[in-house]
């Protein structure tokens, strides 16, 4: 690895279509920058060489966090780790999303390193994606031919591949409300110490009926496929039934079935079982709780 | 190309030819001669080059100097205030907290964001907020009991 990085140019875009602009003309020679935590190390190991860096950290229109009237969350690409991870709005309505934002690299990685940059990034083992699949986000892409909606666990299409294109531009997440009588969490275990890579993770998204039967369950996996991907099978078992232990803990089995761990496979799967169960089950006495305290 | 930017750091302004690719670590080392910022892992996993940029702390050898131009920037230098070491220092020394010292001074600023914005952590809260500063010495007890004691130090007005 090198200590210092190679000449390039530096471009400042006034807006988002000048930066789509710049990619169209630089193409694969060019790289769109804002923390630099994972592209910038890239550029010292010469993974990437890039001859312009597009930086855009100052365009306003993509550092935004706000909330809908109806409950829908929108962030632009430039909002840290941190700044996600300390939001009243994101602790009081996706309290996982805050958690999954807390356990990203370290401290200053977290004041630096942007949702943008994390998601394109697409690392099988990322904390954010496994939540924001659950929650169903979508990204808002801008490229030369315009501009498209992807949901979450349609971006990555495998490590460290998205459906991107060289001249797009993430340009907004958005996480749709959570309905009546829900609660979620994310779950994870690192590999030793706490700032260690994600050995496992499940976020998930528990929403009971007004009888307090599983009206939706939703599990987003990370770290143990090529990218973070919805238990569905586990997830379809539990819909419309009764919270019983013995059936989430067969759900949390198909789960970890589910699960494509590539090294270290037996003890991920473990652990994937242990972590949707965990979460199913908090969740639902959760939500169940509070709907009882409602009703009194 | 090498552009004139303005780095503002410890509180003075700094007219400095630099090249677009040029880190803040060789603009505060290099350029100013300010080698408390230390330059060891290089790839944002030991926090031994941590800086304040506008009060918080970030990685100065993974951040593109001019990304950081006109920003308030705060090294270990800026910390002392005529000769008179701040609290934190002040601490570090008292409570054995340094022994190779190359951690130090990153240690010290994250240890400083963290109290500007609680000035009465738990000490959870201060091994959470150094979690990104590795210490190969010390074992980090004599660190937090050194934090702890400098945030003390700074509830009854010590600076």
């Amino acid at each position: 690895m090198f200590r210092l990085l190679r000449p390039f140019e530096y471009l400042e875009p006034g807006s988002v279509s000048e930066a789509v602009e710049m990619l169209t003309r630089h193409g694969e020679r060019a790289r769109i920058f804002a923390g630099g935590t994972d592209l910038v190390i890239s550029m010292k190991k010469r993974q990437i060489v890039p001859d312009y860096l597009i930086a855009i950290g100052h365009l306003s229109e993509l550092d935004f966090l706000e909330a809908e009237p109806d409950g829908t969350l929108r962030m632009g690409p430039l909002v840290t780790h941190a700044r996600i991870a300390a939001s009243p709005l994101v602790r009081q309505r996706f309290p996982m999303l805050a958690t999954a934002c807390n356990e990203v690299g370290t401290p200053q990685v977290r004041n630096m390193g942007t949702i943008g940059g994390n998601l394109c990034k697409a690392g099988p083992s990322q904390d954010t994606p496994p939540v924001l699949v659950s929650l169903e986000a979508k990204l808002h892409l801008v490229g030369p031919r315009g501009t498209r909606t992807v949901p979450m666990d349609q971006f990555c299409t495998g490590p460290f591949c998205t459906v991107l294109a060289q001249d797009e531009l993430v340009v907004e997440i958005e996480i749709p409300p959570l309905p009546p009588r829900s609660a979620g969490c994310y779950k994870w275990i690192t590999k030793i110490t706490a700032t260690d890579e994600t050995l496992a993770g499940a976020g998930v998204v528990v929403v009971l009926k007004e009888d307090g039967s599983f009206e939706d369950v939703r599990i987003g996996l990370g770290s143990v496929a090529p990218m973070a991907i919805r238990a569905r099978k586990a997830e379809a078992l539990l819909r419309g039934t009764w919270p019983e232990a013995a059936q989430i803990a067969e759900a949390a089995q198909i789960a970890s079935e589910e699960a494509e761990p590539r090294s270290r496979a037996a003890y991920r799967r473990h652990m994937v079982k242990v972590l949707v169960n965990e979460g199913v089950t908090e969740m639902h006495r959760q939500v169940a709780a509070s709907m009882q305290e409602a009703a009194q | 190309m090498k552009t004139v930017a303005t780095f503002v750091v410890n509180g003075h302004p700094h007219e400095i030819a630099v090249e677009p690719h040029q880190l803040l670590i060789e603009v505060l080392r290099d350029h100013l001669g300010l080698t408390g910022t230390k330059h060891s892992c290089g790839v944002g996993n030991c926090g031994a080059c941590t800086v304040l940029v506008d009060g918080i702390p970030k990685l100065a050898c993974l951040t593109v100097a001019r990304e950081v131009r006109d920003k308030p920037i705060l090294t270990i230098e800026g910390l002392a205030k005529d000769g008179v070491l701040h609290p934190l220092q002040q601490a570090f020394v008292d409570y054995g907290a340094i022994q190779c010292g190359y951690c130090t001074p990153g240690m010290i600023l994250t240890a400083k964001a963290l109290l500007d914005g609680n000035p009465d952590p738990t000490e959870h809260e201060v091994r959470e907020a150094l979690a990104g500063n590795i210490c190969r010495c010390t074992g980090y007890v004599k660190i937090v009991e050194a934090v702890l004691a400098a945030a003390e130090v700074m509830r009854k007005g010590g600076n």
